[in-house]
């Protein structure tokens, strides 16, 4: 079962902004990457804290840079347009409506509207009983990425385009195995042991691939490395 | 934990992966450690990068209206009143601190002994799984080794009463040549016996032509004066040393008296003979069958006299008929 990430259901009184207590060190390859995704969040924190104050224009800006990325991850959970335009709008008038809740300390603005993407679009999935589907479909081919039409706002979408297409080199420069194995978790929402049987590999090596996947991301998005 | 097994757990809670104790250990070292609950931030970070794998599509122009409209009735919810402080006893955060540690380490003790059952579990469940896959694939093998054998054993029942069904056919065969054979014989046989009839006739046809080409036949004359018109015809069948002899016209005889025939053969010194005959009185004819009283083999000439009644061993009386 999946809970929204901690960073949202802890008291704020126990989510003070803390350094990391392992040592890290700058990935030089990073730097560029890390430096755009740290500007983007900023941009979109000042957005919703707008949007907080009920500045609609505010907000649809902020609809503008996050509802691609949303929707493809909506579409891809539930497979089916229609539900995918329910989750996005059901994300979007949450975030409308808890946008004052919002604490920049704990977490970006985009974590946060992806991670309840994730869980409503799979809570929708599990609603309509497909579980027995997603673990078929699970083992099959994924479809290769069909290009994105042009969106509504060709100045913004270039730099949005850019961004994306950036996180989308550094997803995929994941080894195969490791990026499989998260697509499962995060696109299927299968658990440990499902994962397990899907790619047959012992249950520890599904969670070192996980470990290990998401690790390497958090390198290239943020600069960092254990 | 170690900072190990911490990243782990951390990269699953993040993709909602935990469940059960872990998640509930897990949430509990994350209430109490900063540290962690931003590698947590940072992985969760990571992870939003994910959105950006999946296929990337547009969404519909007109559900940017509806959601922007929608915002229009909503008003965004101002956040939860700050919590008023009020001035707690200077025992209470040690008093709450020592409670809390007691319950950390129950729930470790607990968490600690859990997992050493589930690992337990686990194990026992690896092992009857392994266990039931080799029944499984000892049933498949042994189901495999039966079918061959079935398979096997209805080939040989099918070769043989293959087998069977031609020795019968061949019997059949064979009993239908045998009952023609047995035809054919029976066949030749009734040839056979026709042809031994045949030649049974052919021999005795042959024989008699045999015989009536070595038949005497003789006329004899008469020597009487007094009876000129008496004849006689002997017939001599010599494979049967006998004859018949048919007179005519012979003198009657007188009661003391028998005509004697004599067959006259060149190997005897004196006419063999033929037996005694009467006639009838009235026509002086008669018919009579005779056999020599010794073998004769060639019959020069027949011959008939008048002797005392009863016959003679050597003719004395007169010849009355001679011939030829």
């Amino acid at each position: 079962m999946f809970l929204l990430s901690p960073c949202w259901s802890l008291p704020a009184a126990l989510l003070p902004p803390q350094p990391a207590r392992l040592s890290r060190m700058k990935a030089p390859e990073s730097l560029d990457l890390s430096a755009a995704v740290t500007a983007r969040a900023r941009a979109d924190a000042e957005l919703l804290g707008r949007s907080a104050q009920g500045d609609r224009e505010a907000f649809a800006e902020l609809y503008d840079r996050f509802a691609r990325p949303l929707y493809s991850t909506a579409l891809r959970i539930t497979g089916n347009p229609a539900e995918a335009e329910d989750v996005l709008q059901d994300v979007f008038l949450t975030l409308w409506e808890k946008a004052r809740a919002f604490e920049d300390s704990r977490g970006s603005a985009f974590a946060w509207a992806v991670t309840l993407t994730r869980h409503r679009a799979i809570d929708r999935v599990r609603q309509r009983s497909r579980r027995s589907e997603l673990l078929s479909e699970a083992t099959a081919e994924e479809a290769g990425t069909q290009p994105a039409p042009a969106g509504p706002d060709a100045a913004g979408a270039l730099s949005a385009s850019e961004h994306a297409d950036a996180v989308r080199a550094a997803v995929k420069s994941l080894p195969p195995e490791q990026r499989r194995a998260l697509e499962l978790a995060f696109f299927d929402g299968l658990t440990q042991a499902e994962i397990s049987a899907a790619l047959r590999q012992p249950l520890g090596t599904v969670k070192a691939r996980i470990r290990r996947g998401l690790i390497r991301l958090r390198e290239i998005m943020g600069g960092h490395h254990d | 934990m170690t900072d190990e097994l911490l990243e782990e757990f951390a990269s699953l809670y993040v993709m909602g992966m935990l469940e059960g104790l872990e998640l509930a250990a897990f949430e509990a070292q994350l209430a109490r450690d900063p540290a962690l609950r931003q590698r947590v931030r940072e992985l969760t970070e990571a992870a939003s990068a994910l959105a950006f794998h999946a296929p990337a599509a547009e969404p519909p122009s007109a559900l940017r209206h509806r959601i922007l409209a929608r915002t229009a009735e909503v008003t965004p919810a101002r956040p939860a009143a700050p919590v008023v402080a009020f001035r707690m006893p200077v025992w209470l955060p040690w008093a709450a601190a020592a409670v809390f540690a007691l319950a950390s380490g129950w729930f470790a003790q607990l968490y600690v002994a859990a997992r050493a059952e589930s690992a337990a579990l686990r194990d026992l469940q690896a092992a009857t799984d392994f266990e039931l896959k080799s029944t499984k694939h000892q049933m498949e093998a042994e189901r495999i080794i039966a079918r061959q054998e079935v398979a096997t054993a209805r080939a040989g029942t099918g070769e043989l009463n293959q087998a069977l069904k031609l020795a019968r056919e061949q019997a059949e065969a064979s009993a239908i040549q045998l009952a023609a054979a047995q035809k054919l014989i029976a066949a030749r046989d009734l040839q056979l016996s026709l042809e031994t009839q045949r030649a049974a006739d052919l021999e005795e046809r042959a024989k008699r032509e045999a015989d009536l080409a070595n038949f005497k036949i003789a006329t004899l004359a008469s020597l009487l004066g007094n009876s000129p018109q008496a004849v006689a015809v002997a017939v001599w069948n010599p494979a049967r040393q006998e004859g018949v002899l048919r007179v005519e016209h012979l003198p009657p005889l007188t009661p003391d008296h028998d005509y004697q025939l004599w067959l006259i053969d060149p190997q005897y010194p004196i006419p063999v003979d033929g037996g005694v005959f009467t006639v009838n009185p009235a026509t002086g004819d008669a018919r009579v069958q005779f056999k020599a009283d010794k073998p004769v083999k060639t019959v020069a000439k027949f011959a008939v006299s008048l002797e005392r009644k009863g016959g003679v061993a050597k003719a004395e009386g007169p010849m009355v008929l001679l011939g030829p």
